[in-house]
């Protein structure tokens, strides 16, 4: 009997671990495997848009498909050129041609080399493109690449110089041309793009950087101080039994529940100069400079998102708060009741001390999703006016997909993980170990 | 509570449910005007209501098609969701394993950490595995926001469920997996179910990857199409206001019909019991 329960114990226990197994592999296939890679190209200099730099690259690298296929005019544009021109200029020629030649040759000495340009030739050939990244691209030695690439723009100056000392034009412009191939060869030899911190020491100076830092902290502190002040209070006035308690569930949850996006186009439409209610509101009660003053100026930008944040998300807090409320025993406020405590004492010494977990609880999810804000500021007021409400994560996400720069994007994604990571470090230490209460035993 | 009080109370609750929906209001009101009153007046009602504009929203876009984009989305996302999160967070609320705290605590890093830094390295893999512009390459990413969410509010219905059931099905002979389908299963089901609306409507809201992940036109979801009403050169107002109310109603059903479940799910991580 006693053995029979152990081996029931390991089974519960091998299951247990089964059961955790694929979410813990999703987790970080999806999250965590990703933000490393963030730190890594943050380290590049990494384009999609420039094909020099569009792949990470510790070392040099040579793109075989672009110079497979310049590669294959060289001698033959190279031995017409000689043969069109006479003397010196035709032995100059046919010296670089052959010692472009002794270069690819050490090129394909290696073994591998040999094989993926055999590959791309063929592909080629037939007018395929290359679309496996890992044939597309070798590595190469770093001093082997440096010399090749050096040689073949030296001898693209030197074709320049000779297309303009020769009188016949058709066969200068026959020239030219070939200079033009032998630089764009070189082009297909790419350094290594690892530029270690570099991007970081950029973006420290980067007085862009500093300013959306500074609005999504002034975002952030506003909005979330604006909505548990107004959050606690809206909860203990609903704290009670009333008729239309259902009613009043549903109105707070609906601006909870509806995307950020749409809510923003909502207010985007309040907000306008020329046909907002609100703008037109606010400025007849002279509350605002004008009608045009809530969108197209830096502080009435800031003042609307800020509105529009803590009408979306206030409710919540409130129904957060109004469940923290409910847990707090009624007897609590009799016996302090019977001992002559008023109402203000009651709510600094008994509701508020108790509250103290959910709210900590609450702030920590909102403070996180303040610092984080992207869709409403970006569908809202893109930014604008002139970056006056750009937050960090929609400079991200400006650098990463509008200019296609990953490399220099990652680190600002970098600089927005960090402070989420900060953030989160200071709420849990005032939490402890409450975070986790009810759920491991 | 004296009747005064009462009549005080009524009053800000009314001033208070009408802050909260005037933008609805105001956004229905406009909708159902005539395209030249919207710029040219502020009166709220109209003395000739029209659907114009609505038509407008459904035919100048493809708002349907958003909808049934982010609906597919949605769904998928939360049926995969709930399944990985059920076994993990019976696993670690019931089943003897080390290291519950550690695997919590990564659950909570993972929702905790901002969509931004996760996009890039998204973005290529999705690509690379060629699923730009389909619903696979949304759930993928969708899982970074949904699996911690669903984890974190199942464990706490789990613990919920008291363990002499467990015990007696154990007595009886159950495996633990059969404890797990037959016995906890079905007792979680209001709570996975909870679970399941709140999973639903984060992958609904969705914006930053269904931005970048799903750029043609037809495989966009109602966030994405929403904003995309703008042009660099008019706002029709009339047109988004209609699609606004279009894609507010079925939000708005939901919340009716689920508002209890929604607060347990909402309150159920931040309020010790």
């Amino acid at each position: 009997m006693k053995r029979k329960k152990r081996s029931f114990q390991l089974n519960e226990k091998q299951l247990g671990y089964a059961m955790v197994l694929p979410s813990l592999i999703l987790v970080f296939v999806v999250v965590l495997w990703p933000v490393a890679q963030s730190f890594w190209n943050s380290l590049f200099d990494y384009r999609l848009n420039d094909p020099n730099r569009s792949e990470l690259m510790l070392s040099a690298n040579i793109d075989l498909e672009r110079y497979v296929d310049n590669h294959f005019y060289i001698n033959s544009q190279l031995e017409d050129l000689a043969s069109s021109v006479e003397g010196e200029a035709a032995a100059t020629i046919t010296d670089i041609k052959e010692k472009i030649n002794g270069y690819h040759q050490e090129l394909v000495e290696d073994e591998e080399t040999k094989q993926k340009v055999e590959k791309v030739d063929e592909l080629i050939m037939n007018y395929q493109p290359v679309t496996d990244s890992d044939l597309k691209y070798q590595k190469i030695d770093n001093g082997f690449a440096d010399e090749y690439r050096d040689a073949l723009m030296s001898y693209q100056d030197k074709l320049t110089g000779l297309a303009s000392s020769v009188s016949d034009e058709t066969v200068s412009e026959n020239i030219n041309q070939s200079a033009d191939l032998l630089g764009a060869t070189g082009e297909t030899i790419l350094k290594s793009n690892f530029i270690g911190l570099k991007n970081y020491g950029k973006y420290l100076q980067d007085t862009r950087m500093w300013k959306s830092l500074w609005n999504t902290t002034f975002f952030t502190v506003v909005t979330v101080a604006l909505e548990l002040v107004l959050g606690v209070c809206i909860a203990l006035l609903i704290n009670r039994a009333f008729k239309g308690r259902g009613l009043i569930r549903a109105s707070v949850l609906i601006p909870w529940a509806i995307p950020t996006a749409v809510a923003a186009m909502m207010w985007g439409f309040l907000y306008d100069g020329q046909s907002g209610i609100v703008a037109h509101y606010l400025a007849s009660l002279n509350l605002i400079p004008g009608e045009s003053w809530l969108l197209s100026t830096s502080n009435g930008g800031m003042f609307s998102i800020i509105l529009a944040d803590v009408w979306k998300t206030t409710p919540y807090m409130a129904l957060l708060i109004l469940a923290g409320l409910q847990t707090i025993p009624s007897s609590l406020y009799e016996a302090s009741g019977v001992d002559g405590a008023n109402k203000w004492q009651q709510f600094w010494k008994i509701t508020l001390p108790l509250l103290k977990s959910s709210i900590l609880v609450a702030l920590l999810f909102r403070t996180l999703d303040a610092f984080r804000v992207f869709d409403l500021i970006y569908v809202l007021t893109g930014g604008g006016p002139a970056n006056a409400t750009e937050s960090i994560s929609v400079y991200a996400y400006k650098t990463l997909f509008a200019q296609q720069n990953f490399g220099e994007g990652s680190v600002l994604s970098v600089i927005v993980f960090l402070c989420v990571a900060l953030i989160s470090f200071i709420y849990v230490k005032l939490i402890g170990s409450d975070l986790f209460a009810g759920r491991t035993k | 509570m004296n009747k005064r009080g009462k009549i005080g109370f009524y009053i800000f609750l009314i001033i208070f449910v009408f802050l909260v929906m005037f933008p609805f209001i105001w956004v229905f009101l406009t909708s159902i005007k005539p395209v030249n009153e919207i710029f040219s007046s502020f009166k709220w009602f109209t003395s000739n209501p029209s659907l114009s504009s609505y038509e407008a929203a459904l035919t100048n876009r493809p708002l349907l098609r958003y909808m049934l984009n982010s609906f597919v989305v949605s769904i998928l996302t939360t049926l995969l969701a709930l399944v990985f999160a059920s076994f993990t967070a019976y696993a670690v609320t019931r089943l003897p394993i080390k290291g519950k705290g550690l695997i919590l605590g990564i659950v909570l890093a993972a929702s905790m950490f901002p969509q931004i830094a996760i996009i890039s390295p998204m973005f290529n893999l999705v690509t690379g595995l060629g699923l730009r512009n389909s619903y696979l390459g949304l759930i993928i990413p969708y899982i970074t926001i949904s699996l911690p969410l669903a984890i974190w509010i199942l464990s706490t219905f789990f613990q919920k469920i008291p363990y002499e059931l467990e015990e007696s099905a154990k007595l009886d002979g159950a495996s633990p997996f059969q404890t797990f389908r037959k016995i906890i299963f079905p007792l979680a089901t209001p709570g996975i179910f909870t679970t399941g609306i709140l999973v639903f409507i984060a992958a609904w809201n969705e914006y930053l990857f269904a931005l970048t992940i799903n750029s043609e036109d037809s495989w966009r979801t109602v966030p994405v199409g929403i904003s995309m009403y703008q042009s660099e050169f008019s706002v029709p107002w009339g047109d988004i206001s209609a699609a606004t109310v279009i894609v507010t109603i079925p939000i708005v059903i939901l919340v009716l019909i689920f508002q209890r479940r929604i607060v347990s799910g909402l309150t159920s991580g931040s309020v010790k019991e």
